[in-house]
């Protein structure tokens, strides 16, 4: 078996915090989101991250400092999002290109996934395609995925990003593919390189089988900014998370904070708020914000803002 | 540097249409002769001596400012003010100088003159000015980030008017199908900001994407750029709006509609 996560995303909806930043290397929690992925893929899986020729220097950095062997880095060489070859069609090229006769387990790197690897492949039945669902619980919210319709684990219809859902079960980004539907995938890209959940469709419709494993832990897609804020009040919950370096001094903290490695916080009071590393906050009130690294806070209040690296914001 | 030379030319040539225009007063009302009576070495060393005073009241009016049109009624009456805060020099200059005072229809004319031939050159040359500064490369290349109504009209606006701020790129925080607007290429996303604001940006006008309006501002100052901002992007869409200082504190107001004496007293 070989793991694929696809990170060549430019995540425009999250800028600025992706101006410099993939967003599988966005921090939640204190933690790369892809790092959550990748701790949890079993040792001897090799797995192949691909991403574009932007962000290569810091996914080396990355791969380098968490210290797993069996990391690929595979550079897709754009430089911005019309020149992307898509989700899928980056599958397929990694296919073509690298021989690939395995078993893939694909993911999606901006996608949290609470539950363990282990689980889902212990799930996996002998040629058939594994997709991991989560009950959103809203047909609304629904709209926006690719929706599954099972009966029971076996899969009877997939529709990717209905515009009247009839399932609030999505998929996650998760999906394990058999080494013999993997022609199947690369056809399909060559005319749908950019939908990925189009391919289950795909499968469906030529018979293929596919089942699903269902779980309850939490499970986020990390897509935009009220995503990620709702995603680290879920995973951090009512406590203050202080990196390496970091100071906090006569600041009230209310629900989830995250202080990154060398930020200094003073005379402040800071609800649901993350500080990358090196900002200095004094005199502030901020509540939903994300400040990105090396910003500097003085006498100011915000609420709902991302703000990009190094923003100053002093009040004279 | 083409914007120093052609504001330095501007400065240059106001000094001299402001000289020549009480030469020409001078003659009109004396005649086209060198009286003795009242002779016209004395008065154009006074004239001399006055102009760079009168060209500092004009330039504390702004008039000389990129954002400013030449034509526009508040700018002439500022070119009035500063006219007549010219004339009353001359006539205290004179008479400290010479301890003499002169014909009243001289200053009328010299007020008039000065005036209309200040304001007609200031015209003529901030056409000039347009062109020159517009011509490629632009000297003031303009980021236009959102596309909303109010941006195309104000790209339309900006090339139809040959401004000094010449759109040179669009951004829009949610993409545009559109590829130009008025023959301004769309670039795409605000994740091309950085790249887009290397290339010599000087002036950024935010059109939407309000939320963002923090993060471009910060660009702007990292990158010593020349924020603006749509009244639009505020919801303010009818052009009644001012800034306004409360304490000292700046404040944007859009007052209810009321008579036009009122204005004054707001």
């Amino acid at each position: 078996m070989h793991a694929f996560i696809l990170a060549g995303g430019f995540a425009t909806r999250l800028w600025p915090l992706t101006e410099k930043r993939a967003k599988p290397l966005l921090p939640l929690a204190g933690v790369p989101l892809v790092e959550y992925l990748v701790r949890d893929i079993p040792e001897d899986i090799p797995i192949t991250i691909s991403t574009n020729a932007v962000f290569k220097d810091a996914f080396e950095s990355w791969t380098a400092a968490f210290g797993r062997s069996n990391i690929e880095i595979l550079i897709e060489d754009v430089k911005s999002d019309d020149q992307k070859l898509g989700a899928l069609g980056a599958t397929a090229q990694w296919i073509t290109d690298a021989r690939i006769n395995d078993d893939v387990l694909l993911l999606t790197g901006d996608n949290y996934c609470g539950f363990s690897f282990d689980a889902f492949l212990a799930a996996a039945s002998e040629d058939t395609t594994l997709i991991a669902v989560h009950d959103i619980g809203d047909l609304n919210k629904a709209k926006a995925f690719g929706t599954v319709i099972a009966d029971g684990t076996k899969v009877k219809g997939f529709e990717e990003k209905p515009k009247e859902p009839k399932t609030t079960l999505v998929n996650t980004g998760c999906s394990l593919l058999p080494k013999s539907v993997l022609s199947i995938l690369v056809e399909h890209a060559k005319e749908h390189p950019d939908n990925v959940g189009g391919v289950f469709e795909e499968l469906l419709n030529r018979g293929k089988p596919i089942t699903c494993f269902s779980f309850c832990e939490p499970w986020f897609d990390i897509g935009s900014f009220d995503a990620y804020i709702e995603a680290t009040k879920e995973l951090i919950g009512d406590r203050v998370i202080e990196e390496e370096g970091s100071t906090i001094g006569q600041t009230t903290c209310q629900g989830s904070v995250v202080i990154g490695e060398r930020s200094s916080v003073s005379g402040s009071q800071l609800t649901d708020t993350v500080v990358f590393e090196d900002c200095i906050i004094e005199d502030c009130v901020l509540e939903d914000c994300v400040l990105d690294k090396g910003c500097t806070l003085k006498g100011i209040d915000l609420t709902g803002k991302m703000l990009r690296e190094g923003t100053i914001l002093e009040r004279k | 540097m083409r914007y120093k030379i052609l504001l330095l030319l501007w400065l240059l040539t106001d000094l001299a249409v402001f000289i020549g225009s009480y030469a020409l007063s001078y003659f009109l009302k004396v005649g086209w002769i060198m009286s003795t009576d009242f002779p016209f070495e004395p008065y154009i060393t006074v004239v001399a001596i006055v102009a760079p005073m009168w060209m500092i009241v004009l330039i504390t009016t702004r008039t000389f400012a990129l954002t400013r049109s030449q034509s526009s009624m508040r700018n002439l009456a500022y070119i009035i003010y500063s006219s007549a805060v010219g004339t009353a020099l001359f006539a205290l200059g004179y008479y400290f100088l010479y301890g003499l005072f002169f014909s009243r229809m001289l200053l009328l004319y010299a007020l008039v003159i000065s005036t209309v031939a200040i304001w007609g050159w200031h015209l003529l040359y901030s056409r000039f000015q347009r062109m020159m500064l517009r011509r490629d490369p632009p000297v003031f290349p303009t980021l236009i980030v959102g596309v909303t109504r109010e941006s195309r009209e104000l790209i339309k606006k900006l090339n139809k008017g040959s401004n000094p701020l010449r759109p040179v790129a669009v951004l829009d925080g949610k993409g545009c199908k559109d590829s130009d607007i008025d023959g301004v290429p769309v670039r795409g996303k605000l994740n091309k900001l950085e790249d887009v604001l290397g290339e010599g940006i000087t002036h950024l006008i935010q059109c939407s994407d309000l939320e963002q309006s923090l993060n471009l501002l910060s660009a702007c100052r990292q990158n010593k750029i020349t924020y603006m901002l749509l009244p639009s992007v505020l919801g303010i869409v009818e052009r009644d709006e001012k800034v306004e200082s409360l304490e000292g504190q700046p404040v944007t107001m859009v007052g209810p509609k009321e008579n036009i004496l009122m204005w004054f007293f707001r």
